[in-house]
C-alpha cells in the first residue's frame, strides 16, 4: 500500500481516494442529538454476551463510542 | 443499529464489500437517565477523542489530579494550573489533546472574559508548537455579567475555579503514524494572560509561560505483511488470522464483489504510486 497525505495533513496506509479515508460531509447529521434519549439497543460483547444499553447502564451516565481501525 | 442511529458511511457503497456497514465515527455521553448530553463527531475518522476526554464529559469535570504533564504557577491570589490531558501525557496523529488552564481565584476576585473595554485585559489561553500541531477554538464556561455602576458598564467575568481548555491534534507532518518517528519529544509552550480585579481595584496583569516536552506516543502496526514498514513499531498483535477470516467470509458472500473489490483496491493503488512518482501527495 502507498502512504499518502490528505487535505487535512493525516497520513494513512491507504490511498487518497479510497473510500475508508472519505470524511464526514458537512452537515451530515450525526445521529441523536444532545437532549434525546440515546435509542436503546443489544449487542453481542467482546465475550459474545448480549449488553443491552440501557439495562446495563443501571441509572448511570454511559459513553457510546462508534470507534473505527481500534487496532488497523 | 448504525443505520437506526442514522451515521451509516454512505460513501462506502454496498458494491465496497469489504468496508460497507462502517459508521461514520464519534461519540454520545449520556447522562444516568440515558439522555444525550453531550456528542463528539469530527469531519475526519482521524481525528478522535482520547478516553480521557470521553471520561471527562460524561463526568463533568477534568480529572487532573493524575495527569502527567502539568505544571502550577502564580500567588495567592490567582493560581494558575496548567495540564496537558490524554494519551498519558503523549501526543500522536489525530487523537485530540486538551490542554487546561485551571484558574483558582481567591475570594471576590474574578478574571475577565471577552469583550472588555479598553485599558482591560481579557484572560487568554495560547498554545504553541513546531508545525503540525493543530489548535482548535478554546472551550471556556459561561461567564457572570458584573455591572460596574460608576463606569455604567457591564463585563464578561469567571470567579472561583475554572478551566480553560484548548484541544489540539498532530497531523502527519509532527506525528505521522505511518513512517518512524524522526524525533522523541516536541516542545510545547503554553501562554496564559489574565488580571485579576475585585470589585474596586485591580492586580497588576500577568503573563506565565508554560513549557513542556511532550513525547510523541509510539504507536504499534500489527504484525501484517502489507503493513509492513508502514508503521513505527511492529506490535505483538498478529492480524494475518484476522485478516484472513474477513476475506474469506467476504469471498463467500460474494466472490464477484470480492473481485471487484480487489480491482477497485488495485486501482488506487496504482493511482496513488503514479502521484508519488511525480511527487504529489507524499508524506
Amino acid at each position: 500500500m502507498t502512504i499518502e497525505r490528505d487535505e487535512l495533513g493525516f497520513d494513512a496506509p491507504a490511498p487518497l481516494g479510497h473510500p475508508g479515508r472519505a470524511g464526514l460531509p458537512e452537515g451530515h447529521p450525526t445521529g441523536p442529538e444532545v437532549g434525546e434519549k440515546l435509542p436503546d439497543f443489544t449487542l453481542p460483547d467482546a465475550f459474545g454476551k448480549n449488553v443491552t444499553l440501557h439495562e446495563a447502564r443501571a441509572g448511570r451516565p454511559a459513553v457510546v463510542v462508534f470507534y473505527r481501525s481500534a487496532v488497523w | 443499529m448504525i443505520r437506526r442511529y442514522g451515521i451509516l458511511n454512505e460513501q462506502v457503497k454496498p458494491g465496497d464489500l469489504i468496508l460497507y456497514g462502517i459508521p461514520y465515527p464519534g461519540a454520545y455521553i449520556t447522562d444516568g437517565d440515558g439522555i444525550v448530553v453531550s456528542k463528539s463527531f469530527h469531519g475526519s475518522y482521524k481525528i478522535r477523542d482520547s478516553p480521557e476526554a470521553l471520561l471527562d464529559a460524561a463526568l463533568g469535570r477534568a480529572h487532573l489530579d493524575d495527569v502527567e504533564i502539568a505544571a502550577p504557577q502564580g500567588d495567592d491570589e490567582v493560581r494558575v494550573q496548567v495540564a496537558l490531558r490524554g494519551g498519558r501525557g503523549t501526543i500522536r496523529q489525530g487523537i485530540v489533546r486538551h490542554a487546561f488552564a485551571r484558574f483558582e481565584l481567591a475570594d471576590g476576585l474574578h478574571l475577565y472574559g471577552e469583550p472588555v473595554p479598553k485599558g482591560m485585559i481579557a484572560t487568554q489561553v495560547e498554545i504553541s508548537g513546531p508545525p503540525g500541531l493543530v489548535v482548535h477554538d478554546p472551550v471556556a464556561p459561561p461567564t457572570e455579567t458584573l455591572q460596574i455602576g460608576s463606569m455604567g458598564v457591564e463585563l464578561q467575568v469567571w470567579s472561583g475555579s475554572f478551566d480553560i481548555e484548548i484541544p489540539f491534534h498532530a497531523v502527519g507532518e509532527l506525528a505521522s503514524e505511518c513512517r518512524p518517528l524522526d524525533q522523541d519529544a516536541v516542545p510545547i509552550q503554553v501562554t496564559v494572560r489574565y488580571q485579576a480585579c475585585d470589585d474596586e481595584t485591580c492586580l497588576l496583569p500577568k503573563t506565565e509561560t508554560f513549557r513542556f516536552d511532550v513525547p510523541l506516543d509510539v504507536v504499534d502496526i500489527p504484525k501484517l505483511g502489507m503493513h509492513l514498514g508502514h508503521g513505527q513499531r511492529e506490535g505483538n498483535f498478529d492480524a494475518q488470522p484476522h485478516l484472513e477470516r474477513l476475506l474469506k467470509r467476504k469471498f463467500k458472500e460474494s466472490p464477484l464483489g470480492f473481485v471487484r473489490h480487489l480491482f477497485l483496491a488495485a486501482r488506487l493503488n496504482l493511482a496513488a504510486k503514479l502521484r508519488a512518482l511525480r511527487g504529489e501527495a507524499k508524506p
